[in-house]
């Protein structure tokens, strides 16, 4: 139990990053594509039924961009915006679909979900279609991020203390999220990673979005 | 198990399912163009709806045909007028029998319903029922009604848990301590699953009263009150003669229906809502049939990637009781029985095939199917015929030296 409050974010070291420090590291002055991050939250309440919260995804999508801009801002890259409510052309819609797919194939794979016993590295990539994305926003990388989480509700702490004296265990609410970047000459994943928030990283508020866009960011070669 | 344990589970069931038919408070019939604060659980499910809306508008299934799109969105608004400008239609190109209505108004409409309505009168009694959710509210009534009902259950499972615990340490032996606690345990999973039955019953509550809605907009409009019973019989005749016995057996389809089976009770009820009002006119086949001809051979062909022959020759069949659009009906006709490859099937595709060629509006693909057919019989007059009738109908066609080098071999007599 004790361990469950105190967890901080943690993070895991991207298997992409060795290939990515030699081929994909974006130079200085790179025009870089932010995808608005794809962020919904819930309230996990004392039962266990997730309630979709508008209110917490926006102000999380807002903190954690604000975040992702600062921290490319910082490495003088030259950004641009994508916002995918606004997204007119099908291309580009199957594009975050895709990217959407493949991150969850990286994080299944990469991070211990599922286990090939034979087959040991991947070369992810959304395909040279990804193209058109860099042809549309006149970008040379994309950095993706994606995150999907509840947050128990009063009620729910209290059912999951008392259920676990009597020997049930309740899940609790958690949040995950992955961050990739895209080379889109090649459509190549050059790098991702995956993190699980801990309590003292709550992207709703300002403060929880920069120590989580920190975690999510570790050795991003940007 | 021991006596009290059975009489601990006995009394604890009968208190769980009295609490757990306690059904929610109704709430009002929508008032038009309001939308939900963020911070509440159905501005959670519009937002979520918006994302959904967006996927949908750019989604490759999505019929980009603007006359069809609009004549399903006047319809809607003719049908609903104080809805009109929140409800967004947009047709899909998926051939199951479907529509839907998201609280925020974003709607979709499926063409494997298009396919199967046989009136505008039919259509309008499915969009009316989809606009009764949508006015009732029937979304967030559900998305509660499971809260509250998880919400019971998890209280009664606690109370369970923990009167269990107690029996189970002043019982005085670890074997009726275990059966206590075995006990709890079953009494738990029946506390579960009168949850997940209450969820059902509940729906299916809203989706009576959504026929009832959905009738009283579709005759307020002028449709004819016979149509919502008439469309229910068709789904029903068109699922008993699927080919697979689970579909038959069920009696479900994965629609606005699917919840639970299409029931003979609906059907009445809908058919004494209809006696009780004026007779209307019979909906006008004829017109509704101009509106999706342009699509009707394409709807075709997805509804066969179903694989579901039984219920695409039904289909088929009501279709061609209008004698209209006889060339490419019978073609898929045609179509059905050659990939179904049952017994006797060939020679009933031939028939078909054959049938087809008679009307102007025949498929040239069907000229081609007739020589492979009849190739493949050995009627080498016939298959040379079909061949080159194909060729002159489709001289563009992309297997044009295929069928050139089938006529070549009918010619050298080596055609097998």
């Amino acid at each position: 139990m004790a361990c469950l409050f105190l967890a901080a974010c943690t993070t895991t070291n991207t298997r992409l990053a060795d290939s990515a420090k030699s081929a994909g590291k974006p130079p200085a002055g790179a025009k870089v594509l932010i995808v608005q991050p794809d962020i919904e939250l819930s309230l996990l309440t004392v039962s266990g039924v997730p309630e979709a919260r508008a209110d917490w995804s926006k102000s999380a999508r807002d903190n954690v961009r604000a975040e992702l801009k600062a921290a490319a801002n910082a490495k003088s890259l030259s950004l641009r915006e994508l916002d995918p409510s606004a997204v007119e052309e099908p291309k580009v819609a199957q594009l975050l679909r895709l990217n959407e797919a493949v991150g969850g194939s990286i994080q299944g794979f990469d991070y211990g979900l599922y286990k090939l016993p034979t087959k040991k590295g991947f070369d992810w990539t959304l395909g040279e279609g990804a193209r058109a994305l860099g042809q549309t926003y006149d970008a040379d990388y994309a950095l993706f991020t994606f995150s999907r989480g509840a947050f128990s509700s009063g009620g729910r702490k209290a059912a999951m203390v008392g259920m676990a004296l009597l020997g049930v265990s309740l899940p609790a609410a958690q949040q995950t999220a992955f961050v990739s970047l895209v080379d889109l000459k090649t459509g190549r994943v050059v790098w991702y990673n995956f993190a699980v928030a801990g309590s003292d990283c709550d992207m709703r508020t300002p403060e929880g979005a920069k120590t989580f866009a920190a975690a999510l960011l570790k050795d991003a070669p940007l | 198990m021991t006596r009290s344990a059975r009489r601990f589970a006995g009394v604890t069931a009968l208190v769980t399912v009295a609490a757990l038919l306690a059904a929610p408070a109704r709430s009002d019939p929508r008032t038009p163009h309001l939308r939900p604060a963020e911070n509440t659980d159905e501005g959670g499910i519009w937002s979520l709806s918006d994302k959904t809306e967006q996927q949908a508008k750019l989604s490759a299934e999505r019929n980009r045909d603007p006359a069809l799109n609009a004549y399903v969105q006047g319809l809607t608004c003719k049908l609903a007028a104080e809805y009109c400008d929140e409800i967004r239609v947009y047709v899909m190109d998926r051939p199951f029998f479907n529509a839907s209505m998201a609280p925020n108004g974003y709607t979709e409409v499926w063409s494997g319903l298009l396919l199967r309505a046989e009136t505008e009168d039919e259509l309008a009694f499915v969009l009316g029922h989809e606009i009764g959710h949508f006015a009732e509210n029937h979304s967030i009534e559900a998305q509660r009604a499971m809260k509250t009902r998880a919400n019971n259950a998890l209280a009664l499972q606690v109370l369970v848990s923990a009167v269990a615990m107690g029996a189970a340490v002043g019982s005085g032996s670890p074997q009726s301590a275990s059966d206590i606690m075995r006990a709890a345990g079953s009494v738990n999973d029946l506390i579960y699953l009168s949850a997940i039955a209450g969820y059902f019953s509940y729906s299916r509550e809203n989706e009576s009263e959504a026929d009832t809605l959905g009738f009283r907009r579709m005759v307020k409009a002028g449709y004819d009150p016979a149509a919502g019973a008439e469309m229910w019989r068709s789904q029903i005749d068109e699922t008993a003669a699927s080919t697979f016995p689970k579909v038959r057996e069920a009696q479900a389809r994965a629609s606005i229906f699917s919840t639970h089976p299409l029931s003979v009770e609906r059907v009445g009820a809908l058919q004494t809502l209809a006696k009780g009002s004026p007779a209307g006119k019979t909906g006008d086949r004829k017109a509704y049939r101009a509106v999706i001809r342009p699509h009707l051979a394409a709807w075709l062909r997805d509804d066969l990637r179903r694989r579901d022959y039984g219920e695409t020759l039904a289909l088929i069949h009501r279709l061609e009781s209008l004698e209209e659009d006889q060339g490419v009906l019978a073609f898929y006709r045609a179509e059905a029985y050659r990939q179904r490859r049952g017994e006797g099937d060939l020679i009933r595709a031939r028939e078909a095939y054959t049938a087809s060629v008679a009307f102007v509006d025949a498929p040239s693909a069907a000229w081609r199917n007739l020589g492979d057919l009849a190739a493949q019989a050995g009627d080498k007059a016939a298959a040379r015929s079909a061949y080159e009738t194909y060729l002159v109908r489709a001289p563009q066609a992309q297997d044009r030296w295929l069928v050139e080098a089938s006529l070549k071999k009918l010619a050298e007599g080596t055609a097998t």
